[in-house]
């Protein structure tokens, strides 16, 4: 079996604008009050009165993409946000995670924030505990349009994976500067999808990975210096005693 | 699976690390690091049904609850009427109950009226004065000097029981502040209140309408199923570009308040041009001739220069509902309380639907389902000595009797015409902050001997009132059972159950009506549990409490389509009534006949209200949830006339009218119309014990003018006209 | 009985192999936090193991943090006990005279790689300069560690509070503690293997070994090694 990649697929073209999951996203996770972790972003069509051909308006709702190249898994250090080889989740491991927020400019879609109250990376998780339960994302569950689609695109028994197949050529996704891949399909017109940005890792990550090479030739300079001394120590005996005399008065 | 792998290892770990950790400096933030585990585990959680209350719709809800504590509110899968669905406001219900706005405990008024002194008492002496005071009502001013309102519950009907054992005939719902003019337009027409069978129909034009973002199960959902799955084409007519217009097929700015010419011109098009089912129309109505007649000057060139949209959009508009007949639909709507005419505006829209023969069709409109619940009858003590009628009787010519028109009785009470009344009680209803022209409410407070208040919030009534009663949310009450119609996806019937012990001091509505009755010697009306109660509503139907109690809903497979097959209509001439007869032997007009609105000069603009998804009135302005999403209101107003009137994007401007002035910023925005502004309900209350409303926004009851439908005395709310100016900073 | 000379007392023995016990598991455990791959020293192999062996990398983090903080408080008790020894090596650890120390530093790299011969060659005295309580070496990787130390110890701090108090507006401060944290270690490690090699297993430097030890070393190796301190002492004494 193929490895699962779970993923949402959105029919664009049946959202409404209501926010219904952006509030049932809010409470199953308990998200802080002005803290969001999925949006609607709207196209803003003009309004043109009569009847079509006129741009419709659209609604495009978005979150953590679960993106197949994560920048934001770049950016951190301890991997403590990661692509889990298992699901294809890019998962925060809040356990690990210290907030020091080197992912958050990192994600092309502003999908990651500190939380206020965990002061830890946050973002969209798929809701694992409502999953464990038998439960679909917060999200999915509540959406009034049944907008969403949820599921591994890798299964083509489950709903998303054969929704993913039968649809594969006209499925969009959003394009950023930094192409991440993301794993958040869009069934219908979501409007504009090239609103993604340039990746951003930050200038002390950036730091911290140029360093990376320069500390390890430094220890292994001294690493090779302690080698030389101990194969002199071992090998070249006392040869330069008479030149270096060390304790005579012993 | 690596779970149970992580799940033994880490516990080894807590066992070795409790060593370590005691003897280590940073143990407390270690054994702090160690308490969360990596694999998501499942919620300890209970499940449990309720309806949703977060608007009139009652979704089917599961309240996950933890710990006595509700953590989520999902929608349930088998709730058909809702497709399964919750919307933000469903899911903000977690903040209303948890709203630390909440009231707590009765409260009496300790200083002036309105001015938000209070003293806490317990029950017994909430409940001993409001009785003692209803008594003193009574015995001065006869039973009708007692005006009981209640706003849609399923509690409600304990207060109307209430009042009419009480004696009083004077009971007012928020309908009049709503729908009650489309509901008489579709009785008057059809013989009863149809609902659209959006999810089957091919066409569909909304007018006076906005199912995307005023949200009603199913028709909202069934709306985008039809039109994303099915191919249905949708036509809006709106001075506003909301996000229903946004998503239709057509969207045309209409002149507000000329819906009627519109119609009118779509039934001259299917008339004169013989799009209609000659046969069905013969068979099933009455007065096509006359209508024919009636309709012969309102061609689609005099709606074009009333409404402001092309004749031959309008034309084809016809052509097209008519080629989709009878799966097509002038969608019936819900509030109607915009003209003075709006009983006639949606006569015509019935009417039109009518020429599409789609009546008792899928794609049309369908007659209510069979639900087999059964009402609770008593015998209500009769009182010699009372006055005759409601206090609002006679004044317009077809109110709903138990209804009623709260504006009509407003002024009546003002003018203690026929009679004075002098105590009020209030559920679950904030006319304060619903009910246009703020000021003559105020004054009507200012008439009463004794006003109680039983609400779970302080709203801006129950600032006003006398005694304030603290009433249990839905999640944490008893209700009885409540029979839903849900168009073709189904008829059912739904109760609440507790999902939480109720909080603080708060009681039921039932609980508080009962101890009320229990003082004035009317206990024997109210001697029942909610559970018995249910049993006798349930008396056809001895399963469904059982089934309710599996799947949190019970369908009963009535009939959708075909239910007049053989039937007669119940209205005079026992057809669907194109020509009203009752309306002409009440001198009223029998078709309706257009008046064009008076258009607001230059320098006013018209006010219209309307709602969004995320907002129910000022029920859910103060939601602390809902409050991120709409922090505040503001005054959507063309670029075109914003320029004109030096106003940018986010002034603070000055709203007035003949009623009052408000102060809100303005929101410069294309998706409006240039004679036309809009405001959201709810904001700027009087309250301080609203934190997050109070003082926020403005209030538009404070800006709307009283006028109502001369028909219904439906408030009719887009007949205000405002000046709008920028405020100096 | 050869003479001794006292160089070390209990409190500078203790912190010395507090220290050194810290930093090594510090080190264990630190590395096993760092997980991507441009910049894990190991390869992602040793942190998915020891993280393994934890129960995950929330607890890795949290003995880590639990190590972090014991041995700063280790180092805040060894000031409150011995403040004046403290000081004292502060000052010679700092005291650094260019010409002499520079020379010694320069010639003792070349005599213990390359042996004297290449001194010889290139025309040089194979001799080296005299030095004080500390000889340069010591003196730099000293320097290194105190210097290295309280960085290591500030970033760890603000990486510390960063879930704890700091709000979001931190961000920057944590970004960088981080990568200072990294960079500080990865210096004083490069130096700490020259350290280790020198004090524990090279044979010329065996009874300064004993010292941490002991506490005293013989007057023999005081004279060669640090012939300016123990003039000093033998002045002092007579």
């Amino acid at each position: 079996m193929a490895k699962q990649q779970l993923a949402m697929l959105i029919d664009a073209a049946k959202c409404i604008d209501c926010k219904a999951c952006v509030l049932a996203c809010k409470v199953a996770n308990e998200v802080p009050d002005g803290q969001w972790r999925n949006w609607i972003k709207p196209a803003d069509a003009a309004p043109a009165p009569g009847p079509a051909p006129r741009a419709k308006a659209r609604f495009q709702p978005g979150a953590c993409m679960h993106c197949e190249k994560p920048t934001c898994v770049e950016a951190c250090p301890t991997g403590a946000t990661y692509k889990d080889p298992a699901t294809g989740e890019v998962v925060i491991d809040e356990t690990l995670c210290i907030g020091c927020g080197n992912c958050i400019p990192a994600c092309p879609y502003d999908a990651r924030f500190r939380n206020e109250l965990t002061r830890k990376a946050d973002k969209c998780n798929y809701c694992p505990e409502r999953r464990a339960a038998g439960l679909a994302p917060a999200c999915v569950d509540t959406c009034p349009t049944k907008a969403r689609v949820f599921g591994d695109i890798n299964d083509p028994g489950s709903d998303a994976g054969a929704l993913y197949l039968r649809n594969q050529a006209r499925l969009t996704r959003v394009a950023a500067k930094t192409d991440t891949r993301p794993n958040m399909y869009y069934l219908g017109d979501p409007g504009p999808g090239d609103w993604g940005r340039e990746a951003v890792v930050p200038a002390s990550m950036v730091a911290m990975k140029r360093s990376a090479p320069v500390i390890k030739a430094l220890v292994g300079l001294s690493g090779l210096g302690v080698l030389a001394m101990l194969g002199r120590q071992l090998f070249a005996g006392d040869s330069g005693e008479g030149d270096h005399k060390e304790d005579s008065d012993a | 699976m690596p779970d149970t792998r992580h799940t033994l290892s880490r516990r080894d770990f807590f066992k070795a690390s409790g060593l370590f950790a005691a003897g280590a400096a940073g143990g407390a933030a270690l054994l702090g690091g160690l308490r969360r585990a990596q694999a998501a585990p499942a919620p300890q959680w209970e499940s449990k049904f309720s309806a949703c209350d977060m608007c009139f719709n009652k979704c089917g809800l599961i309240a996950r609850v933890e710990d006595g504590v509700v953590k989520k509110l999902d929608p349930n899968p088998k709730f058909l009427k809702s497709r399964g669905m919750l919307c933000a406001r469903g899911n903000a219900g977690v903040a209303q109950v948890y709203d630390p706005d909440r009231l707590k405990y009765p409260l009496l008024r300790a200083g002036g009226r309105g001015e938000g002194k209070w003293k806490r008492i317990p029950w017994d002496e909430a409940l001993d004065m409001a009785a003692q005071k209803m008594k003193e009502v009574r015995e001065k001013y006869l039973p009708c000097g007692h005006l009981f309102s209640a706003g849609t519950d399923l509690h409600s009907q304990f207060v109307g029981r209430f009042a009419e054992v009480y004696g009083s005939f004077n009971v007012t719902s928020h309908e009049s502040l709503c729908l009650v003019s489309n509901n008489r337009a579709f009785l008057d027409t059809y013989g009863e209140v149809p609902f659209a069978d959006v999810l089957n129909s091919k066409y569909i034009v909304m007018a006076g309408a906005n199912r995307f973002e005023a949200l009603v199960t199913p028709d909202s959902m069934d709306l985008m199923t039809a039109m994303r799955e099915n191919g249905c084409k949708l036509v809006v007519l709106d001075p506003r570009y909301t996000k229903t217009a946004a998503l239709a097929d057509e969207w045309h700015p209409v002149r507000p308040g000329t819906d009627m010419a519109f119609m009118l011109a779509l039934a001259h098009v299917i008339i004169t041009e013989k799009l209609y089912d000659p046969e069905w129309i013969e068979q099933k109505t009455y007065g096509i001739e006359q209508l024919a007649e009636h309709v012969k000057p309102y061609t689609p060139e005099f709606a074009a220069d009333e409404c402001g949209i092309p004749a031959g959009d309008i034309a084809r508009i016809a052509r097209e509902l008519a080629a989709a007949a009878p799966a097509s639909m002038i969608y019936p709507g819900r509030r109607s309380s915009d003209y003075e005419d709006s009983t006639q505006i949606r006569r015509a829209f019935a009417i039109v639907n009518a020429l599409l023969g789609n009546w008792d069709r899928p794609g049309g409109l369908l007659a209510a389902r069979a639900v087999g619940l059964k009402g609770v009858p008593f015998d209500a003590p009769w009182y010699d000595e009372n006055h005759e009628d409601r206090i609002d009787a006679g004044k317009v010519p077809m109110m709903f009797e138990h209804e009623g028109s709260f504006l009509v009785t407003r002024d009546c009470v003002l003018a203690e015409d026929p009679y004075p009344i002098k105590g009020w009680l209030v559920y679950k209803t904030n006319p304060m902050g619903t009910a246009p022209n703020r000021k003559k409410t105020i004054e009507m407070m200012h008439k009463m001997d004794f006003v109680t208040v039983i609400d779970i919030a302080m709203s801006d009534t129950a600032w006003f009132a006398d005694l304030v009663l603290p009433s249990q949310s839905y999640l944490e009450r008893e209700d009885p059972c409540s029979g839903l119609q849900g168009s073709v996806a189904c008829a059912c019937v739904v109760k609440r159950d507790p999902v939480i012990a109720p909080l603080y001091e708060s009681r039921s509505c039932f609980d508080i009506m009962k101890g009320l009755a229990n003082r004035l010697e009317l206990g024997e009306y109210f001697d029942f549990t909610i559970d018995e109660y249910r049993q006798k509503q349930t008396r056809d139907i001895p399963e469904a409490l059982k089934v309710m109690d599996r799947d949190g809903v019970y369908y009963n497979p009535s009939k959708v389509y075909g239910i007049y097959d053989g039937k007669i209509y119940k209205t005079l001439s026992q057809k669907i009534e194109l020509y009203n007869q009752r309306y002409e032997q009440m001198g009223l007009d029998p078709l309706p006949r257009y008046t064009a609105p008076t258009r607001p000069d230059k320098s006013r603009f018209r006010l219209i209200i309307g709602r969004n998804a995320l907002v129910t009135q000022t029920s859910t302005a103060n939601n602390p949830l809902l409050h991120q999403l709409v922090p505040t209101n503001t005054l959507w107003i063309n670029p075109d006339s914003a320029r004109s009137l030096g106003i940018a994007d986010g002034d603070l401007v000055q709203v007035a009218s003949g009623a009052g002035s408000q102060e809100l910023r303005a929101e410069v925005t294309d998706r409006i119309r240039s004679d036309t502004v809009y405001m959201l309900s709810g904001f700027n209350t009087l309250s301080t014990m609203q934190h997050l409303s109070h003082g926020n926004g403005a209030s538009i009851n404070d800006i709307l003018e009283d006028d109502y439908d001369a028909i219904t005395g439906n408030a009719s709310m887009h007949t205000t006209f405002v000046s709008v100016t920028r405020k100096v900073a | 009985m050869p003479r001794l000379h006292k160089r070390h007392d209990r409190s500078d023995i203790f912190i010395h192999w507090f220290n050194a016990a810290c930093w090594l598991l510090l080190l264990l455990t630190g590395v096993g936090l760092i997980q991507n791959p441009a910049i894990d020293p190991f390869g992602s192999g040793y942190p998915e193991a020891l993280r393994n062996l934890v129960g995950g990398g929330g607890n890795l983090l949290a003995v880590h943090e639990g190590i972090g903080l014991a041995w700063i408080a280790g180092f805040v008790l060894y000031l409150l006990v011995n403040f004046k020894g403290a000081r004292f090596f502060l000052a010679e650890v700092f005291a650094v005279s260019p010409g002499r120390d520079m020379a010694w530093m320069l010639k003792k790299m070349v005599l213990m790689t390359l042996g004297p011969k290449a001194l010889k060659l290139l025309g040089m005295d194979p001799s080296l300069p005299d030095q004080g309580y500390y000889n340069m070496g010591q003196k730099a990787f000293a320097q290194a560690s105190v210097v290295g130390g309280i960085v290591i110890a500030a970033t760890g701090v603000v990486m510390y509070l960063s879930d704890r108090t700091l709000g979001a507006e931190a961000s920057g401060w944590i970004s960088w503690a981080v990568t200072l944290h990294f960079i500080a270690v990865g210096l004083v490690f490069a130096g700490l293997l020259v350290h280790v090699y020198m004090a524990a297993i090279s044979p010329e430097e065996r009874p300064g070994f004993k010292s941490m030890f002991t506490g005293s070393v013989p007057d023999g190796y005081a004279k060669h090694h640090h012939r300016l301190w123990w003039n000093k002492i033998s002045a002092g004494e007579e």
